[in-house]
């Protein structure tokens, strides 16, 4: 099935929205009333037809747009994108890895043609065609990551395996919830994890490293973590906080189901064959508090998932300032109703 | 973003100590580190065969040392001095090198860049933390390195935002992260205090 991809902006006008369809596939992220930071690791097995775990890579409506919005927060900042010298038999193992899958399971929208090392690429939607030698990187414009990360949706870390640790050693970041790769670069798996309240002194991060270095190739695992954000912007990065942080102060009880979103990250980790380095992917979707309403059992279920939050959590998140507003509105859904467990819509 | 959070990637500093299992020290300290060396030389006078760098500030522990070190002590005029004479004797040496720092934070991880270029990793580093709790701090904004910050939120030197200065630290920078205090509300500044002297 060929997807409609739409054009609209995730920055200054705003015009992202979702299709009646794309609200029904969101990967809501609260099977429970009430939100604890977990590990909640799972195999990334194929979903149901039309669901985001269909595929390796979820390509859905916003993909043209979205490769725009990167392409423009990569000009304005080169440092987005990052690569230690050491990664580039993970770069190619990386560009093989999705070109293979887009091919495959989009071939409506790409293919890929290999006469034994020489492979020519195409990217239907985007209007690119290209023939390399793998392997060669002076036969491509950019760095094999470089050039495949720019053609898919949401972000990219490839994590280095050595000293029974995990180094975040490249990686092409633009839409991120508020962490700097060009300042994290080259950290181990708990430097990096740092920041994260509660969740060091859970143990959390280092039963799920202990997972990861067990990871297998051809056995991808994923996971769902969430944050709220004000606007469908892409780029939350520190970076460019000094751009988007003040839109936090224009949210009022008339416009919070308009302006503010729940961003939504489906982390997918893979195993690379010849580097044995593993690629961290964190796609992003986002939808507004009026959208997520559309389904009442999720307009409940975050009311009381937010009701309940834990303060350390609304603060890390950087929600402190609309989050009353967002729980006001969502109050007037919950009526109270016993929901079972579980993440489905209606 | 907001502040009122707690982040562990904030390097914990020791005092030194000999690793017994070394075939050759390498003590490097500047200034008040000075007094930690003379603290390890308490502890022992070590079998194996020992270099000392000493860069000399206004703290001068180079007479007591020239005592208490037996030979290999080098004293230095400055870090950068000592980063030369560091960076010519590293190729001759050899496998089981124990390497000992003692100094400011921005000294340790001077010298933890200049080893590094050698393959000595981090983790084979002792470091004591020495003279200031004043921190590097890199904005996240505009990129630039500012140095000997001693206060919770400081200016930046290249851009000139208001940083405020987070516990989160990068080993490869040798730097904390600056983060823009007042882009929520511009201009309302919470008050500047010392608290890394």
């Amino acid at each position: 099935m060929a997807l409609n991809f739409k054009k609209e902006t995730f920055r200054e006008d705003y015009t992202y929205s979702n299709s009646g369809e794309s609200i029904k596939r969101f990967p809501f992220p609260f099977p429970e009333d009430q939100y604890m930071y977990s590990v909640n690791i799972e195999p990334h097995t194929k979903g149901k037809p039309g669901s985001v775990c269909e595929f390796a890579f979820d390509i859905d409506e916003h993909y043209v747009a979205e490769c725009l919005d990167k392409r423009i927060t990569l000009e304005q900042d080169p440092g987005r994108y990052q690569a230690l010298p050491h990664m580039m038999d993970a770069q190619w193992d990386f560009l093989e890895l999705t070109m293979e899958a887009l091919a495959q399971d989009y071939p409506e929208h790409f293919s890929l043609q290999k006469q034994g090392l020489i492979w020519t690429w195409e990217n239907k939607p985007l209007g690119i065609k290209d023939t390399f030698t793998f392997g060669d990187t002076s036969t491509l414009a950019t760095e094999p990551f470089d050039y495949i990360g720019r053609q898919l949706q949401g972000d990219f870390v490839l994590l280095d395996h050595r000293d029974e640790t995990l180094y975040a050693d490249a990686g092409i970041v633009t839409s991120q919830a508020d962490w700097s790769l060009a300042f994290n670069v080259g950290m181990s798996w708990r430097e990096w994890h740092g920041p994260v309240p509660r969740a060091t002194e859970l143990g959390v991060m280092d039963r799920a490293l202990k997972y990861l270095l067990n990871l297998q190739l051809g056995s991808p695992v994923r996971r769902l973590n969430w944050t709220m954000t004000v606007n469908p912007r892409l780029d939350t990065s520190p970076e460019n906080y000094p751009h988007w942080g003040s839109d936090r102060n224009t949210v009022n009880a008339d416009n919070v189901a308009d302006l503010v979103h729940l961003r939504v990250e489906l982390q997918t980790l893979f195993r690379l064959p010849r580097s044995n380095a593993i690629v961290f992917s964190i796609r992003c979707y986002l939808i507004s508090l009026k959208d997520i309403a559309t389904y009442p059992r999720w307009a409940k279920r975050l009311h009381r998932v937010q009701k309940t939050m834990h303060p350390d959590l609304i603060e890390y998140k950087g929600m402190t300032k609309f989050h009353p507003l967002m729980v006001d509105w969502l109050a007037k859904f919950d009526d109270g109703e016993a929901l079972t467990v579980g993440t489905h819509a209606e | 973003m907001e502040h009122g959070y707690t982040i562990k990637s904030k390097p914990i500093y020791g005092a030194l100590a000999w690793h017994d299992k070394a075939t050759v020290h390498l003590v490097i300290a500047q200034s008040q580190g000075g007094l930690a060396v003379l603290k390890l030389f308490e502890q022992m006078q070590p079998k194996q065969p020992v270099r000392v760098l000493y860069a000399q500030q206004d703290t001068d522990y180079a007479k007591t040392l020239k005592k208490v070190v037996p030979e290999g002590l080098d004293v230095l005029n400055s870090e950068q001095e000592l980063l030369d004479v560091l960076k010519s004797i590293m190729p001759t040496m050899r496998m089981g090198l124990r390497i000992y720092i003692a100094g400011s934070e921005g000294f340790i991880w001077s010298v933890a860049e200049a080893v590094k270029a050698f393959g000595v990793e981090n983790a084979d580093l002792m470091k004591e933390q020495t003279d200031t709790l004043a921190r590097t701090i890199y904005c996240v904004h505009c990129k630039a390195i500012t140095h000997n910050i001693t206060t919770n939120i400081g200016k930046c030197s290249g851009c000139g935002r208001m940083l405020f200065v987070r516990d989160h630290f990068s080993r490869q920078m040798g730097a904390y992260m600056g983060l823009m205090i007042d882009a929520e509300s511009p201009g309302e500044l919470p008050a500047i205090e010392e608290i890394y002297p």
